[in-house]
């Protein structure tokens, strides 16, 4: 797929209203319990957090502001560390033949970023042989990974092809680490079973399925929702899976349209990542080196590892955008 | 017959024993055991699958109507979709359709009042002991005796009980107070028509709104996002006056800070005062000039009542004058607006001066309507209803409440949000018969002694186009049951003709919005009104040194969504944390009062005491206030909301307003210790 999703929150709009909030719960079973008010222990998927600069010790009453952010997994990508150098076909052919073990950490495409391999493949004679017929050139390999990826045991975490990182509850051993290398905390750990008393549980979404205690959630962009949307798509004959167009619960339910979706890649689109990224307005979460200088981010970007998420906020508030970027003094 | 030998046997018990084992083996039954196993020990439910379908229907939870569009999975609802920018409260109507705590059947009390123990009951006997009740009633000549409560929101349908108590000879029917009610005073006192203000906000391109929290669930939630919206594009102004910083504050282009809590109704005055000696507004409608009192509200008067800077209500003064459609918003709050019916008054004056009533983009009187027509009364309610001591509003009557045998509680719940809710509670407990209609059980329906279960929004279908998720339990529409036991009231029984409440929703026609020409009223109900403000202000001495105002979160409202789960979970840290409730207060404050973030404080004011809650210091809230939010400290609203921090209505200022009947809460003078 070609498609990279993306969301962009105008913030300006936001009224925390909380209707995005409740609406993630319904789509996704969120676990009930009488009294949820330990936050750090608290399973929700998107949290609306209420923001107000008065910390800021020179701000007085009056001066100060409040606004809302509703948070969610950030969707990071990482930022290819090392990757993107094409690697003549030829070069990867002598090293096989040679006999080294020609190991591509990423998922490797051709110079027409089409993908060849899925992520992390040894390299044989028989899988240069084929490339060789189908006419690649060169190849480069796209190492992108979320902080949480990379540190899974059990692959219970992963990115898909359209950039939505996934979480297979079933699957986590609960081990927290992707918890630990959040730099969100967007992840929740379900530290009980989650419980959906009496009739609760006929208001359950049969398309995500119940985490159990032990298992490390969070947002997947509501992405049972686009295989909902293909389903429909593939019943009517339509084949190409890059027409599948949908939007998460928490996009649907806001009575404002402060919540926007879409894809990153197309310039059609209302979150178009080369427009939001020189947009004054927009910030991304902690991510301090989108607003540093072209010169020092290219540097950084290239030795460090940043998480590159996916969600862009847009504020047309100083104080907000400092705040959200992670500024000291802010 | 053959003897079956020992070796023999064993041989045939050791096949079937050996031949059972390898079937089940084969049989896949160990497979389907170890994957049983799994779900056991995980605990793990998996939701039911079936046939996806969709339906539609009209959300009735505030007469905006917004759009739903529910999906199903065979027989289950699970997911509100919503399209024309519903607000919140839409997403909740799952959570409430299955509760676990829904009533089932008509309950009938057994225990004492209060206890909240109930014993089923069949929906005939309910009936039959509800209109019997009121067939003695009538008998013993006393109908009067007989009340009404409602919720909120008001419908042809929910006019039906209101006519049951009337055609049976009662005047006591009151509802659940509401920005309607005061206004309606208020329309009354200036216009002289029967009629509740609607501002036409949306065509509006300068709104100022005092404390009016418009984005915060104030009046129709759906209306005030799109108008916001429309501000935006056509960069109408909105200026907010408030004491405490909240969303709506920061989403306002200028956030007025109203450094002395509760004096909206000044800052109204002296802006009135601009606009009369500065720019020339004739007042001689509004009647303002001509009372001397006036001279009270120089700028210097109102800057040092208020904590308004000078320039700042010259320069709102001049902003508002000159723009082409400006409008002032009153109504303090969010879901829960308290403004006494004199503070609107004032502000109206101000709509007066810039001449909006009745235009595009300034207020209209929403007639109040009719639908079902008047009763024709017999004997006996004639002579009830001249014997009725009708009270004017809801606080009032309960202040007074005596004699009454027979009391309707309709969806709503006074005795958490009225700031006479205890004393509700404790009249109602010498009430012979308290009947509530409600889906869930809440701390009004503790008291009552018949419960009759109703429907949920999504159960009802709003019209005949639109289909409603199947009725749980034995449920029924409150329509219904009103003309049940309508129906079997002697001689009343006549004035309702329909068959079910489907029948009536037909009768309910378009809201009509009216100009009613003349503006004037008694410019003694403002001196009064300040002269109560005053007292008001210094009540206790310098003993009780912090006024106490209320806030509202998201979803939670005015405590509404309290027993809905998904709501419990969005309540944010600085509210309420680890069970317990926050209430915010400025660093100054708090260094003045010797507390300190997370402190644990008690509340008191000259009513009574609450607590504990602790202190999360903000420089959001004034100087010496302390601000509370609003839907906490429920007592018998299922076990959700239960024993969740504390009601502050219990010491909330319990005046009565003298034109509305209404208890002006939001202003608290309270100490802290």
């Amino acid at each position: 797929m070609n498609k990279k999703w993306g969301m962009a929150i105008d913030l300006d709009k936001c009224t925390g209203c909380g209707a995005c909030q409740v609406a993630c719960m319904q789509e996704n079973n969120m676990p009930i319990f009488k009294d949820d008010s330990d936050l750090p222990k608290r399973v929700t998927f998107l949290d609306l957090m209420k923001v107000t600069n008065d910390k800021d010790a020179k701000k007085k009453y009056g001066e100060v502001q409040v606004a809302f952010v509703p948070k969610m997994c950030q969707q990071c990508e990482g930022n290819n560390l090392g990757a993107h150098q094409p690697i003549p076909l030829e070069t990867v052919k002598k090293r096989v033949l040679g006999g080294e073990k020609v190991f591509f950490p990423g998922i490797t495409y051709d110079e027409q970023d089409n993908m060849l391999y899925k992520p992390e493949v040894v390299y044989t004679k028989d899988m240069v042989e084929d490339l060789e017929k189908k006419g690649v050139k060169s190849v480069y390999f796209d190492n992108s990974q979320p902080p949480c990826v990379s540190v899974c045991p059990v692959v219970a975490t992963d990115v898909g092809d359209d950039g939505v990182v996934s979480q297979v509850w079933s699957r986590c051993i609960g081990c927290r680490y992707c918890q630990t290398a959040c730099p969100y905390e967007a992840r929740a750990f379900n530290w009980w079973n989650p419980r959906y008393e009496g009739d609760f549980k006929k208001s359950l979404n049969p398309d995500v399925s119940l985490s159990s205690r032990g298992a490390v959630v969070k947002c997947t962009f509501c992405s049972h929702i686009w295989k909902r949307e293909r389903d429909k798509l593939l019943a009517k004959g339509e084949k190409d899976l890059n027409k599948v167009k949908y939007n998460p619960a928490c996009v649907s339910a806001c009575p404002t349209n402060a919540i926007i979706f879409g894809d990153l890649n197309d310039p059609e689109s209302p979150v178009y990542a080369k427009k939001l990224n020189n947009d004054e307005r927009a910030v991304r979460l902690v991510h301090s080196i989108d607003k540093a200088d072209p010169k020092v981010r290219e540097k950084w970007i290239a030795k460090k590892n940043y998480p590159n998420p996916k969600v862009y906020y847009l504020s047309s508030q100083k104080w907000l955008r400092d705040i959200l970027v992670g500024f000291k003094n802010s | 017959m053959k003897k079956i030998e020992r070796k023999d046997f064993l041989k045939l018990a050791g096949g079937v024993v050996g031949g059972s084992v390898v079937g089940t083996v084969f049989s896949g039954a160990p497979f389907d055991g170890l994957q049983w196993l799994v779900e056991w020990t995980q605990d793990q439910y998996v939701p039911a699958r079936g046939a996806e379908t969709s339906i539609q229907n009209i959300c009735q939870a505030c007469p905006n109507g917004c759009n739903l569009s529910i999906r199903m999975i065979g027989e289950r609802a699970v997911k509100v979709e919503t399209s024309n920018g519903a607000c919140p409260v839409g997403q909740t109507l799952l959570q409430e359709l299955y509760h676990p705590e829904r009533i089932q059947t008509p309950l009938k009390r057994v225990g004492k009042k209060g206890s909240g123990k109930f014993m089923p009951i069949s929906w005939e006997e309910a009936v039959k002991d509800i209109a019997g009740k009121i067939n003695k009633i009538r008998k013993d000549k006393k109908p009067q005796s007989i009340a009404a409560i409602n919720g909120t929101h008001n419908t042809a349908v929910n006019q039906l009980l209101g006519r049951l108590v009337k055609a049976s000879g009662s005047g006591h029917i009151y509802h659940d107070t509401c920005f309607c009610d005061l206004s309606k005073s208020a329309v009354q006192l200036t216009q002289k028509v029967e009629g509740s203000l609607e501002y036409d906000v949306e065509n509006a391109d300068y709104i100022l709104s005092f404390g009016a929290r418009l984005m915060e669930g104030w009046g129709e939630p759906n209306k005030m996002y799109n108008s916001y919206l429309k501000w935006k594009k056509n960069k109408a102004k909105f200026v907010q006056i408030d004491t405490i910083c909240t969303r709506t504050a920061s989403m306002a282009d200028k956030w007025i800070p109203l450094a002395k809590a509760g004096t909206e109704s000044i800052l109204a005055m002296g802006i009135a005062y601009q606009l009369i000696t500065k720019h020339g507004k004739s007042s001689n409608v509004a009647d303002l000039s001509r009372w001397s009192g006036l001279n009270e509200f120089t700028p210097q008067k109102v800057s040092a009542a208020t904590g308004v800077p000078v320039e700042v209500i010259e320069q709102t003064a001049k902003e508002f004058v000159s723009s082409r459609k400006p409008v002032a918003v009153a109504g303090r709050g969010g879901k829960g607006v308290s403004s006494s019916v004199a503070e609107i008054v004032a502000v109206q004056c101000l709509n007066k001066l810039v001449d909006n009533l009745g235009k595009a983009g300034g207020v209209y009187v929403k007639m109040a309507s009719n639908p079902l027509g008047e009763p024709k009364l017999d004997a006996i309610a004639e002579a009830g209803i001249k014997n009725t001591k009708k009270a004017r509003g809801l606080d009032e009557f309960i202040a007074k409440m005596e004699n009454i045998e027979l009391l309707f509680i309709n969806e709503g719940n006074p005795v958490h949000r009225s700031v006479y809710g205890k004393k509700l509670a404790d009249k109602m407990k010498d009430i012979p018969m308290v009947v509530s209609f409600m889906p869930l059980i809440n701390d009004t329906a503790m008291y009552a002694d018949y419960i009759l279960p109703t429907l949920t929004v999504l159960e009802i279908p709003a019209n005949e186009a639109s289909k409603a998720v199947g009725a749980r339990f034995k449920a029924k529409h409150t329509g219904d049951i009103v003309l049940e036991i309508a129906k079997n009231v002697e001689d009343v029984s006549k004035v309702f003709t329909w068959a079910s409440y489907k029948d009536v929703v037909k009768l309910s026609g378009k809201t009509e919005l009216r100009s009613a020409a003349s503006f004037s009223f008694s410019t003694d109900i403002l001196k009064k009104h300040f002269e109560d403000l005053k007292k008001k202000m210094s009540e206790g001495g310098s003993e009780f040194n912090l006024s106490l105002i209320p806030f509202e979160i998201p979803v939670v409202g005015d405590g509404r969504g309290m027993a809905l789960p998904y709501v419990l979970k969005s309540i944010d840290g600085n509210t309420f944390s680890m069970g317990r409730l926050y209430v915010h207060m400025n660093p100054e404050t708090a260094a003045k009062n010797g507390v300190c973030e997370g402190s644990n404080i008690y509340l008191i004011s000259k009513r009574g005491e609450i607590g504990k809650v602790r202190v999360h210091l903000t420089k959001t809230v004034a100087p010496d206030v302390v601000a509370v939010p609003l839907g906490f400290g429920h007592e018998g609203y299922t076990v959700y909301a239960d024993d969740k921090g504390v009601n502050p209505k219990e010491i909330m200022s319990d005046s009565i307003d003298p034109e509305s009947g209404v208890a002006d809460w939001w202003y608290t003078r309270i100490k802290i210790s």
